[in-house]
């Protein structure tokens, strides 16, 4: 047929001109991968970041320093826009920032194209950071591919005010002595609380709270050789079922997706008591629930310790500056620089000296009644034992199970086992 | 589609007595002017294929190259697979859940927008005072900042908090769980688009019917027809080219809605049920969430070629409502 | 009887006859119209400036407006969250480049696709039908994938990072060639080119004296819509441009990197970014709505 035979011909066009074009992208990052020396030739460094690094002042200081060095920073405002951008660039071949913001979430799908980044481990850095924090960034044959920023260590943020009023403990100490323990403790707490307030649920959503059990299992969704093991493993159905029946049977959930409109609200409404809460998030219930007073902060977490989010530089191979560019990054992330990020801008520091500073351990939250903020996380940032495994489908899959919990949990247009088996043909779809 | 095939007259060229000097000149510059007959057409319509070869073939091309490989977005080609990623796609529920969405969204935007716009063009056209004011004023909604409108109407649509459910409880109604029942979402998303679109496609169908001559409705009225009967005989029918082009350039935009979908919750995949998942949302999850270029690029020419099937049947039906509008 | 005095042929007979186009008045009645339709449009234009007026309200407050909720009066922060805005981010040299691009693009795209127009409607050349549909089913590319390959075109070129990575993809649009396309086949009548073509005028000489000013009305709406469109575009102009070198969106999106986002400050800068838009209504309104009172497309 002649369409068919004009097709084939297009196509076949096609694809010189695409493979004309990425021979020639891949030969300049060849060209410009230099790993030379770092003399005092006059060099442009480009660093890209999203949301909050805390890196503004830390670029002027750095380019006194080193006057030889501009700092031009790249700044997208949310992570999934960042991501796109890195994305768009890496499958391009060319574009990148000589340094390269990534969000721990993204670290499964770049470890797969670790030629794409370069291998940052040094003696230098070594034992800089918490162990977790490089295991997450390490690839099975040991090449660092980012250099840890902050990190999300976890408490629980609870409303003081709410507390009292149903007959439990209130101090941060009696509430981290009542929710130290299992999840099931957690949960127990919750029924308790919710038999006594008039109303007022336990936790705001199924998802932020499934999301603090399952980062606490080894392997959740992949086995170590990247295998989908999701839908077979039962400690995955085991928390799924144990975070709805806690959320829908025993109405501890306030039914609310995490950053939707009645989220944000519901800070103003007492929706809910009690909140895991990363370090970051601090500001965001303070920003949200501005006017209301009672909430505060405990040293604890169930279950162990948790992390949510916390970001690395990364160096992609694709720049042509990359000894500097290694060089800035490893300055950025030594715990002095860190503290005075965490000193501007709040974001808590990965780095173990880091974590022993004065100005840190000092550091008091007005907004959740005085508590100690800086020591209480740096606390809950020890105390995290596991490193997830998270291999290429981690995050499709985990949006596979949000979106499972939210269909029970908020939008109610399924029970927890229909909603299981479209859970199972997502991820078969993958 | 819409073009006709007319009959134009020859160029003419100079006809002139020839005079012995000239006579050179002359038959050169008929060469010059038939050459700029033929190869003008040409040139006036090269910028825009010279730039779509370049921005719009190659992307075509690409995709249609990808699309035939298992393709990482960040690692780049695989083995080739010839048709495999278009089979895949086409046994995915999640597919057909996208067609159905994208469709249901598309007739609740362009459907009512349309009608709508006419209405308020009808509206406009009568012998307004201030007419500039009431006529840029329906305008205002395509200059709204993205974000703004994205922010207000989550804010308007919020299942609990929402100024909508807020004012159905007030009457006595049952609030309408707008971000779990399927066609909820479509409705509320379809408010966004139109809420953008009505004014501007009102404004074109003004314009048309401002060009509609006077003494046609005159002489309808001495034949006793009322305004209502004018409109639908005289005003409808005399406006199907612009309905024509209004309906083709808004069922091409409709059937690749993205933008208000994805700002309809936060997660930005079309909900937890995918129940306003359309297909170029679709297209992102699998090729920028799943990293599946190959499957993202098979989907993309599938509603590639949906938009041109629709769009020709859209072509032919709006011919023919039209025509028949003009003789009942 | 209708259909014989008002049918097609009728109309066209009438509208030839009287040769010019009418503006204003309508309905084939003299009548003003009554309260209803001032109602009617009233609520309409509420409904068409309530979300600018929302922007404003969220913009006069503070941080916490959205999760207490938007009151319905303004607050007085308005100039304190746009200096804000003024602080924060590359805000003259956005707007500057803003500018630039919607300028430069607006007038590409009219020109380029008014001499498409005229060359599809008027002038007869082989393959013309064929090429056009071929104009008209390049709109219904998906431009989601596009992204990928386009930025390996930029890269290509050395574009990336410069305005002309946003201006060139945007200078000439099948949307463009489509719309002058229908206007020019009727609004320019074949008799007016053979006339200047007889007095020797060539062809570019036809589009310049004839076509151009028969398109000008189309080209108004055009140029309009087409500034409008390219002033809020965010994602392609984010994906490509440097921070350093930012239009009004991709500079307004630092606005919102933060943990919690102060949207008192991002609707605040939206506002700022959607001033000079009105400020071009206010000035070009008058003339831009009789530019498209009669850009009809007729046939």
């Amino acid at each position: 047929m002649h369409s068919r035979a004009r097709i084939t011909a297009l196509s076949a066009a096609a694809a010189c001109l695409a493979l004309a074009l990425t021979a020639c992208g891949s030969g300049g990052a060849e060209n410009a991968g230099t790993d030379g020396e770092t003399g005092t030739e006059d060099v442009t460094l480009s660093v890209g970041t999203f949301n909050e690094f805390g890196y503004e002042e830390l670029f002027t200081e750095y380019e006194e320093l080193n006057p030889n060095v501009t700092i031009e920073h790249k700044k997208a405002a949310t992570s999934n826009e960042a991501r796109d951008n890195l994305t768009t660039r890496l499958a391009a071949g060319s574009g990148l920032s000589d340094i390269e913001g990534i969000e721990v979430d993204w670290l499964p799908e770049l470890l797969e194209y670790p030629d794409q980044f370069a291998d940052l481990s040094d003696p230098a850095v070594e034992g800089r950071w918490l162990d977790w924090k490089t295991a997450a960034a390490t690839t099975e044959d040991g090449q660092l591919i980012g250099y840890g920023t902050d990190a999300g260590p976890q408490g629980v943020c609870y409303r003081a005010d709410l507390f009292e009023k149903a007959g439990l403990p209130s101090d941060r100490e009696s509430v981290a002595d009542m929710l130290d323990g299992s999840w099931q403790d957690y949960f127990d707490a919750g029924k308790e609380f919710v038999a006594a307030s008039d109303g007022v649920a336990w936790f705001d959503s199924a998802g932020a709270t499934y999301q603090g059990m399952i980062n606490q299992v080894q392997n959740a969704y992949e086995d170590n050789e990247g295998a989908v093991i999701a839908t077979d493993n039962s400690e995955v159905k085991d928390i799924y079922e144990q975070v709805l029946q806690a959320s829908v049977t025993d109405g501890l959930s306030a039914h609310l997706t995490q950053w939707e409109d009645d989220w944000v609200a519901s800070f103003q409404s007492d929706a809910f008591a009690t909140k895991l809460c990363p370090g970051w998030m601090l500001g965001v219930i303070e920003g949200n629930a501005e006017g209301v007073e009672g909430w505060d902060i405990a040293d604890v977490f169930p279950g162990g310790g948790g992390n949510w989010g916390g970001s690395y530089l990364t160096i992609p191979t694709q720049g042509a500056n990359q000894a500097e560019a290694k060089k800035l990054a490893e300055w950025l992330t030594a715990p002095e620089q860190q503290v005075k990020a965490f000193e501007s801008k709040g974001t808590f520091p990965s780095q173990v000296e880091a974590l022993e500073s004065d100005a840190l351990l000092g550091q008091t939250n007005a907004f959740f009644n005085d508590a100690p903020t800086g020591e209480i996380l740096a606390n809950r940032a020890t105390a995290v034992e596991v490193t997830p495994f998270k291999g290429p489908k981690y995050f499709a899959i985990n949006d596979a199970m949000q979106q499972a919990l939210t269909r029970v949990d908020v939008d109610e247009t399924d029970d927890p086992d229909s909603s299981w088996e479209k859970f199972v043909t997502a991820v078969g779809a993958l | 589609m819409a073009v006709t095939d007319r009959v134009h007259t020859p160029p003419p060229t100079r006809q002139r007595a020839p005079r012995d000097k000239s006579v050179k000149r002359l038959a050169f510059s008929q060469k010059v002017s038939k050459w700029d007959v033929k190869l003008s057409p040409y040139l006036y319509i090269s910028p825009f294929f010279l730039l779509f070869a370049v921005t719009g073939l190659f992307p075509l091309l690409y995709t249609a190259w990808v699309s035939l490989h298992s393709w990482n977005l960040i690692g780049g080609q695989g083995e080739f697979t010839g048709l495999e990623n278009y089979e895949f796609v086409l046994a995915q529920p999640f597919f057909w859940n996208a067609v159905g969405n994208t469709f249901s969204i598309f007739l609740l935007s362009s459907v009512p927008q349309v009608v709508i716009a006419i209405a308020i063009a009808a509206v406009l056209d009568a012998n307004l005072r201030a007419r500039t004011f009431w006529r840029m004023g329906v305008l205002v909604p395509f200059v709204v900042a993205p974000v703004a409108v994205g922010l207000i109407f989550n804010n308007l649509f919020a299942d609990q908090a929402g100024l909508v459910n807020e004012m159905l409880v007030g009457v006595g109604l049952d609030p309408v769980r707008w971000h779990s029942d399927s066609l909820a979402s479509h409705a509320a998303i379809a408010t966004m688009v139109n809420f953008r679109w009505t004014g501007y496609n009102a404004l074109i169908f003004l314009a048309a019917m401002q060009a509609i001559p006077r003494d046609v409705y005159e002489a309808a009225t001495i034949d006793g027809a009322g305004r209502l009967r004018q409109f639908f005989s005289v005003t409808v029918p005399m406006l199907r080219p612009t309905i024509i082009f209004v309906v083709i350039t808004a069922t091409i935009g409709g059937l690749q809605i993205f933008d208000e979908a994805r700002v309809f919750d936060q997660a930005g995949l079309g909900g937890a049920d995918r129940q306003w998942q359309t297909l170029t949302m679709y297209i992102w999850e699998l090729g920028w969430g799943q990293r599946n270029f190959g499957r993202a690029s098979a989907v993309a020419w599938l509603l590639f070629l949906i938009i041109v099937i629709i769009a020709m049947a859209n072509f032919l039906i709006t011919r023919r409502i039209a025509n028949q509008g003009g003789r009942q | 009887m209708i259909e014989q005095t008002a049918g097609k042929g009728a109309a066209r007979a009438a509208r030839r006859g009287l040769g010019a186009r009418r503006r204003g008045g309508a309905g084939g009645t003299m009548r003003r119209p009554g309260v209803l339709t001032y109602g009617f449009l009233g609520a309409v234009i509420l409904g068409s400036v309530f979300p600018l007026w929302w922007s404003f309200l969220v913009g006069s407050h503070d941080s916490s407006v959205i999760s207490k909720g938007v009151p319905l009066t303004p607050g007085g922060n308005f100039l304190a969250n746009a200096a804000t805005v003024l602080d924060s981010i590359p805000f003259w040299k956005a707007l500057s480049n803003s500018i630039i691009v919607s300028t430069v693009t607006a007038a590409s795209v009219v020109l380029f696709s008014t001499l498409a127009g005229f060359a599809f409607a008027k002038l007869r050349f082989r393959g013309s039908k064929v090429l056009l549909v071929f104009v008209i089913a390049t709109m219904a590319v998906p431009t989601q994938l596009g992204v990928v390959p386009l930025f390996i075109v930029m890269a290509k070129l050395g574009w990336t990072g410069s305005l002309w990575a946003v201006i060139v993809p945007g200078v000439v649009t099948a949307f463009g060639v489509f719309w002058m396309t229908q206007y020019l086949r009727d609004a320019l009548p074949d008799e007016l080119i053979e006339a200047v073509r007889i007095d020797g005028a060539s062809m570019i000489q036809a589009f310049w004296y004839v076509g151009l000013p028969a398109a000008r009305p189309a080209a108004a709406m055009l140029a309009l819509f087409t500034f409008v469109a390219t002033w809020t575009n965010f994602f392609w102009p984010f994906i490509v441009l440097d921070p350093s070198n930012p239009t009004l969106p991709v500079a307004l999106q630092l606005l919102q990197a933060a943990h919690f986002v102060d949207y008192s400050i991002v609707l605040a800068g939206a506002v700022l970014s959607t001033i000079p838009l009105l400020l071009l209504f206010a000035v070009a309104g008058r003339q831009l709505v009789s530019g498209i009172m009669q850009g009809a497309v007729k046939g």
